[in-house]
């Protein structure tokens, strides 16, 4: 089934908003670091050694900014170098291949900014991943 | 009436396993560098996920055909023959080829590769195409996306060589290999470095009149918060012309196919070929899945074939500026 279109409740966001990121950066990198351990990340991650990429969550008003050193990523405090920008909802339909990230660009649903290329780059390796099963978990039976 | 082959794209390897499990009959793929015209970061196959790919697609009974369809550059050639060498070391079906003397090297010294002249080859009309096949052996070209349909089907009566057109995706205006925007704001073009508008020279930005995108600077387009984007080309950019700003060359939409498919089978066309080896495999997945449908829906049904309308939604929602066109296949004013 399909994930339905839904927009994170208002409150998270008011609560989120107060949080510092930080703590939620660090959950999210040490989660790419697990993944990448367990060989789920294939491929050649060379490319974001010392760059920075932020996604935001625009219904959460938060969002993470990492960077990677030595093969491990980190969050990190200083401007990106390319910002993402969408809801919730839609970065889960990209990571479960239930939308093409093209489509919502042209859709106005996904944004980006700063180093396009460097997000073009990053976009086409998270494509050239095989699914992993826990994802195909997210998905509504 | 025969019926077409659905050839699909991928950028990946899981793009191509979602182009072989919703129903492409071959897929056409290319290398990690500049002999091919999707040639983005990140994107393409090494000879790991090509072999894999390649197996996968033989298991099944389907093709994998390689796009080596750039020019090669002065002093690079060894760069192309290459890829053309190891197109047939790893036991593809055919290549996709557009330069000349790279056509004559792949039938010299691999004469049992088949040979498909690619878009980018710019051959319009039936004498160019049947030079390249007495020259070159090509068993198959791809028409750019220029033609109209009586036009394609005098094609199609004057030659043996195979035809495949495009059925669905973004939409290139200028006869593919014959345009200069991309070179003349960045110096790179899809013929000299595999891309229309390097990812470099993109930059898009939230100002207060709506997304801004730029080319190497030139602004190519404002948006409105919920006015549906497009690729940042320049033949889709909007501009003033005469005190009017509007989409002068071309507006951002796609190309799509599926009303007239019982039109291009009745003319003879061998292939339909789907647009997007940029795109993810959710993209692959939905467009070979609804044209597999269509396809075997209109040899099925014959008269009776119309098109569904879920079809056009699902189709409608993944093209470029949300807008399909039939392109130049319909110009009644020719
Ligand atoms: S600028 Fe437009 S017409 Fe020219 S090559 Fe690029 S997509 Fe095609």
């Amino acid at each position: 089934m399909p994930l339905p279109d839904f927009t994170l409740p208002g409150p998270l966001a008011a609560i989120a908003r107060h949080l510092p990121e930080r703590p939620a950066a660090f959950a999210f990198t040490t989660a790419l670091n697990l993944a990448k351990r367990a060989g789920k990340l294939a491929g050649d991650w060379e490319f974001l050694e010392g760059r920075t990429v932020r996604i935001e969550i625009e219904d959460l008003g938060s969002g993470v900014t990492f960077t990677a050193a030595a093969g491990r990523f980190h969050p990190v405090g200083n401007e990106p170098e390319v910002r993402f920008a969408a809801r919730a909802s839609d970065y889960l339909k990209i990571a479960l291949r239930e939308e093409d990230p093209d489509t919502l660009f042209f859709q106005r649903r996904l944004k980006i900014e700063g180093d396009t290329e460097l997000g073009l780059e990053l976009k086409n390796h998270l494509d050239a991943l095989e699914l992993p099963a826990f994802l195909d978990r997210l998905r509504p039976h | 009436m025969r019926k077409p082959e659905l050839v699909c794209p991928a950028g990946s390897l899981p793009s191509m396993k979602a182009a072989i499990d919703h129903g492409a009959d071959a897929v056409y793929m290319g290398l990690k560098d500049a002999t091919n015209a999707r040639n983005f970061a990140g994107l393409n196959f090494d000879a790991a996920a090509a072999r894999e790919g390649i197996r996968y697609a033989h298991a099944k009974g389907r093709k994998v055909l390689m796009a080596i369809n750039t020019f090669p550059q002065a002093g690079q050639s060894a760069t192309w023959r290459r890829a053309v060498d190891t197109a047939a070391d790893w036991g593809v079906d055919a290549v996709i080829l557009a330069d000349a003397a790279l056509l004559d090297y792949a039938a010299k010294t691999h004469p049992n590769l088949r040979r498909h002249l690619s878009v980018q080859g710019s051959a319009t009309n039936y004498e160019a195409i049947n030079l390249c096949r007495d020259l070159f052996g090509i068993e198959r070209a791809v028409l750019p996306r220029v033609l109209t349909v009586p036009q394609v089907e005098h094609v199609i009566q004057h030659t043996e060589v195979e035809i495949e057109v495009f059925g669905f995706g973004s939409l290139c205006v200028m006869v593919e290999g014959r345009c200069l925007l991309s070179s003349y704001a960045t110096g790179e073009s899809p013929n000299t470095a595999g891309v229309c508008s390097p990812a470099k020279a993109v930059r898009w930005a939230q100002t207060p009149q709506g997304m801004e995108s730029r080319l190497s600077g030139i602004l190519i387009d404002r948006y409105g918060n919920d006015e549906p984007a497009g690729y940042p080309t320049l033949c889709k950019g909007r501009f003033e012309v005469n005190d009017e700003t509007y989409y002068a060359l071309e507006e951002p939409t796609s190309l799509n196919v599926v009303a007239m498919l019982p039109e291009l089978m009745k003319i003879g066309v061998s292939a339909i070929k789907v647009e997007g080896r940029q795109r993810s495999p959710a993209y692959v997945a939905e467009v070979t899945k609804t044209l597999r449908a269509a396809i075997d829906a209109a040899v099925s049904e014959g008269a009776r074939y119309h098109v569904k309308p879920a079809w056009q939604a699902g189709l409608g929602k993944l093209a470029e500026g949300q807008q399909q066109t039939l392109g130049a296949y319909s110009r009644p004013w020719k």
